[in-house]
């Protein structure tokens, strides 16, 4: 009987739902369809991996020639001889192996000084920054990547699956005006409730997706029930079709991205994907956590890319690693790190352009003891969206910001 | 007197359309929670015209009932942010109160004015205004706005406090009259910076209306084409003779009680009645509640409940009184926080309310509530099922019919009730009639896994 709910909760948050285009005349829909911007899609794929809490980047990239680095750090620094080798100025946190690998390979930027002016140290706040690519104390309601789902064009009564959260509930990011994009918890409960035994599941779904008259509003909730269901069926199919040789950890970091390239093997036309990783808010006693974080994010990212080649589905797509925050320069008299500003991210993929983008940023002069971010983070958003999603910037953020060397041409 | 071939002209009921439990149903589904089959009885023996007069009549309610409660709430949920108190103690009282109406309009008016606690961040203030807009639920607009206007809530939410004659914040200027009174298109940005300066100065003290001279704006003003040393007050006035206010506020009444999108003709005729009452909210709901347009096909069952109507109409209807940290995050699940609008227009509604989460979070909640239990634990919310579904019931037919009867007020269509039967009698190894007339346990089992069903099948989301 418990699997009732959590087979129909699949199945619901799986479902894309748009706003009654049941009831909207055909004339209008061709209108909408033709004034979309991006009526002519290409098939590429963003994924978004965000660290939550604020990753310390100075201990993920580490300057280790500069000798203010061991000052500020006198029990966390990464000693020179620990730290992997990126180039000469610059060593890989130890646990990032397998990251550092795919660098050698080309396939991973490391964009360096990434923020925004007057940094916010509350996690809450700047992670709205980052979702709604807007410092404005106005927020918008919109994040930067609902505002691109909006413009994709909406294929008929169908539910859409353009964009799709692996997250516990809908990032901000994803929040749109025109479409409500699914969370999809785990891909496990998606069995097909039209073959299930279980009396409730089929009495439910048969009773709210057919049936029933014409009268509105039923037959409009009972139109996005049936929506919801078909598109988890589509997923459904897409998840049992997936074969993969890739052993991924069990981590939940992990299986989110086995999830994605499951939900990606099905070729549905994603377009978005977002997974986070918890626990970088590394207070104290860092180095223990901070090292097992890297490892889980190091191992997930490379099984991923790999699982992505053998599928035939490296070319489509790019990972953006972020985080809201950096953290303190100096280290806080916990041995850990207190909320900063200025941090690196990475991006990768097949078709990233790899290398080190922007210099790291001085240790010497601090702002509020963070280090001052000379990349906005709305110039990586700029760069993913017109070099990859195919999108005018423009169409999602306010300002002009030049986009970086982040991909191949 | 209306014309009898208004859409306000007095319902009159007869022989092919008697105020019957159908119209009673209707009645009090649009102006309570749910309507529950003893009320609806009652209803009908009252007749149309005596139960609406009771929705304007307060029962005796202790106020200090409910201040005590919200001091138990916050031991009682001890882990509870204070939002979380907050909204649960107005749950409560929304599943409790004898006076469901007054906590509807509350509930319309929140919408409306629509204030967040996440900007406001103070409880205390926050349940302030919610007591305003009780007190005044069904009154006078024009008290009901001025009251507002001076409302501590209010004024931290739209930024008032920082509104002064040499920096003037035109946010509660500009949503005043965008959202509260005529809406956009009727007003100029001129107008705009011009009551901005009316209400320079409007500030608080605490939890209290404060008015600073020191920093108010006594100079002439021009606003809506009108001439002179305005203060808030006077803006608020001006603002109310403007034809297109009580054609918003009207249109805004109607889409809540009586129909998702009225036509022109019948916002037209409720713009005179809303004006004809001088703005009086009490005379308006009374001659719609009272009209043959009310009761009929336009609006019957024309409404999506909102999270709220669906929550509390379904723990009211089934007697489960108690407010739990659960609710609060069904509601949220569903998209409705109270005190906690996505934004100053406050909830889009209708339609809005469905998607594939919202759906998830109805059904979740629906298998919640079906599979409540007694615990040790007093606080603990129980599903009642023997008081609504007699023991004496033992057959398919007669439970569903039940069921039915309290779900869906008997609406359903022959062939979803046929599968009602079938599922209720039914375990994996098939149909077991004996055991279901014999077994009341296994009944209530039976009668608990449908119900979860019924309440998140579309026809349930319809009011």
């Amino acid at each position: 009987m418990q699997s009732t709910r959590r087979e129909f909760l699949g199945y619901s948050l799986a479902g894309l739902s748009y706003v009654s285009l049941s009831q909207l005349p055909s004339r209008l829909l061709a209108q909408a369809a033709a004034e979309s911007a991006l009526a002519d899609q290409n098939d590429h794929v963003l994924v978004l991996v965000e660290l939550n809490g604020g990753n310390d980047g100075l201990n993920t990239i580490i300057p280790f020639e500069d000798p203010l680095y061991y000052k500020l750090r006198p029990s966390l620094a990464i000693s020179k001889e620990a730290g992997l080798k990126l180039n000469d100025q610059l060593r890989w946190h130890p646990a990032l192996g397998p990251l550092a690998k795919m660098f050698d390979a080309g396939q991973v930027a490391i964009a360096q000084g990434v923020g925004y002016p007057e940094p916010d140290r509350s996690h809450f706040r700047s992670m709205e920054i980052w979702h709604t690519a807007s410092t404005n104390k106005i927020v918008p309601s919109s994040g930067w990547l609902g505002k691109f789902l909006d413009q994709l064009p909406v294929p008929g009564n169908e539910v859409p699956l353009s964009g799709l959260a692996l997250t516990g509930t809908l990032p901000q990011a994803l929040q749109a005006e025109k479409v409500v994009a699914p969370v999809v918890s785990q891909l496990d409960t998606f069995a097909s409730q039209a073959e299930s035994k279980d009396l409730a599941s089929k009495l439910r779904r048969k009773l709210s997706t057919s049936g029933g008259g014409e009268l509105q509003p039923v037959d409009f909730v009972r139109q996005q029930s049936a929506a919801v269901y078909r598109a988890a069926d589509k997923l459904n199919a897409a998840t049992s079709k997936y074969k993969s040789s890739v052993e991924y950890f069990n981590n939940d970091l992990a299986n989110q991205l086995k999830r994605a390239a499951q939900i990606l093997s099905g070729r549905l036309g994603v377009r978005i994907l977002t997974v986070s990783h918890g626990g970088y808010d590394t207070h104290s006693a860092q180095a223990d956590s901070h090292q097992n974080l890297l490892n889980e994010l190091a191992t997930s990212l490379a099984s991923f890319q790999q699982d992505l080649a053998g599928l035939g589905l490296a070319d489509k797509v790019v990972v953006l690693v972020y985080s809201e925050f950096g953290r303190r320069a100096d280290e806080n008299a916990s041995a850990g790190t207190d909320h900063g500003a200025a941090n690196c991210l990475f991006v990768q993929g097949a078709p990233v352009k790899g290398g080190v983008v922007g210099q790291h940023p001085s240790l010497e002069k601090l702002g509020d003891g963070d280090m001052i971010f000379h990349t906005d983070f709305r110039q990586i958003y700029a760069t993913l969206l017109e070099g990859w999603l195919g999108c005018p910037a423009k169409q999602v953020l306010t300002g002009e910001f030049p986009k970086l060397p982040l991909l191949k041409a | 007197m209306a014309p009898s071939t208004s859409f306000f002209a007095p319902f009159s009921p007869g022989p092919t359309k008697p105020f019957d439990r159908k119209w009673a149903a209707h009645l009090l589904r649009r102006t309570g929670f749910g309507a529950n089959p003893a009320a609806i009885d009652s209803a009908v023996q009252l007749g149309l015209e005596d139960t609406v007069e009771q929705l304007f009549r307060d029962l005796p309610e202790e106020q200090s009932q409910y201040d005590q409660l919200f001091e138990t709430l916050n031991c009682q949920f001890a882990n509870f942010t204070d939002t979380g108190t907050s909204q649960a103690w107005w749950l409560h009282r929304m599943l409790t109160t004898a006076n469901p109406f007054r906590e509807k309009l509350t509930l319309f008016w929140h919408g409306h004015f629509a204030t967040s606690i996440n900007k406001v961040e103070d409880t205390q203030l926050m349940l302030r205004q919610i007591g305003l807009l009780r007190q005044h639920a069904w009154g006078d607009f024009r008290t009901l706005i001025h009251a507002v206007a001076k409302d501590a809530a209010m004024i931290v939410w739209l930024d008032n406090e920082s509104n002064t004659k040499e920096h003037p914040n035109e946010n509660f200027a500009r949503e005043v009259m965008e959202l509260f009174t005529c809406g956009i298109g009727n007003y100029t940005e001129k107008d705009v910076r011009a009551a901005a300066r009316a209400f320079s100065g409007w500030h608080r003290d605490g939890i209290n209306f404060a008015f600073n001279a020191e920093v108010h704006d006594t100079d002439v003003k021009q606003f809506l084409g009108k001439r002179g040393r305005f203060d808030g007050g006077d803006i608020l006035d001006i603002l109310l003779a403007q034809p297109a206010t009580p054609k918003f506020i009207a249109t805004k009444l109607l889409k809540f009680f009586a129909t998702p999108d009225p036509a022109p003709e019948v916002i037209a005729e409720a713009t005179d009645v809303l004006n004809r009452g001088h703005l009086n909210i009490k005379w308006f709901l009374r001659e719609l509640f009272l009209s043959d347009y009310f009761l009929s096909d336009a609006c019957y069952r024309k409404q999506v409940a909102s999270p709220i109507e669906f929550l509390v109409g379904t723990l009211r209807t089934w007697k489960v009184r108690k407010p739990t940290a659960e609710h609060l995050d069904s509601l949220s699940a569903m998209g409705q926080e109270l005190l906690a609008p996505p934004n100053v227009k406050g909830w889009d509604g209708g339609r809005k309310w469905i998607n594939s989460s919202t759906l998830a979070g109805r059904v979740e909640f629906a298998e919640d509530i079906a599979n409540l239990n007694a615990g040790d634990n007093p606080w603990s919310p129980h599903l009642p099922l023997e008081e609504l579904v007699p023991a004496e019931l033992n057959t398919p037919q007669t439970v569903v019919g039940r069921l039915v009867e309290i779900v869906f007020q008997g609406e359903i269509p022959g062939a979803t009730r046929k599968e009602f039967e079938e599922f209720i009698v039914q375990n994996e190894e098939g149909p077991q009639l004996e055991t279901f007339r014999d077994d009341l346990g296994f009944r209530q089992d039976r009668t608990r896994q449908l119900l979860a069903i019924m309440w998140g099948l579309p026809e349930y989301q319809a009011i």
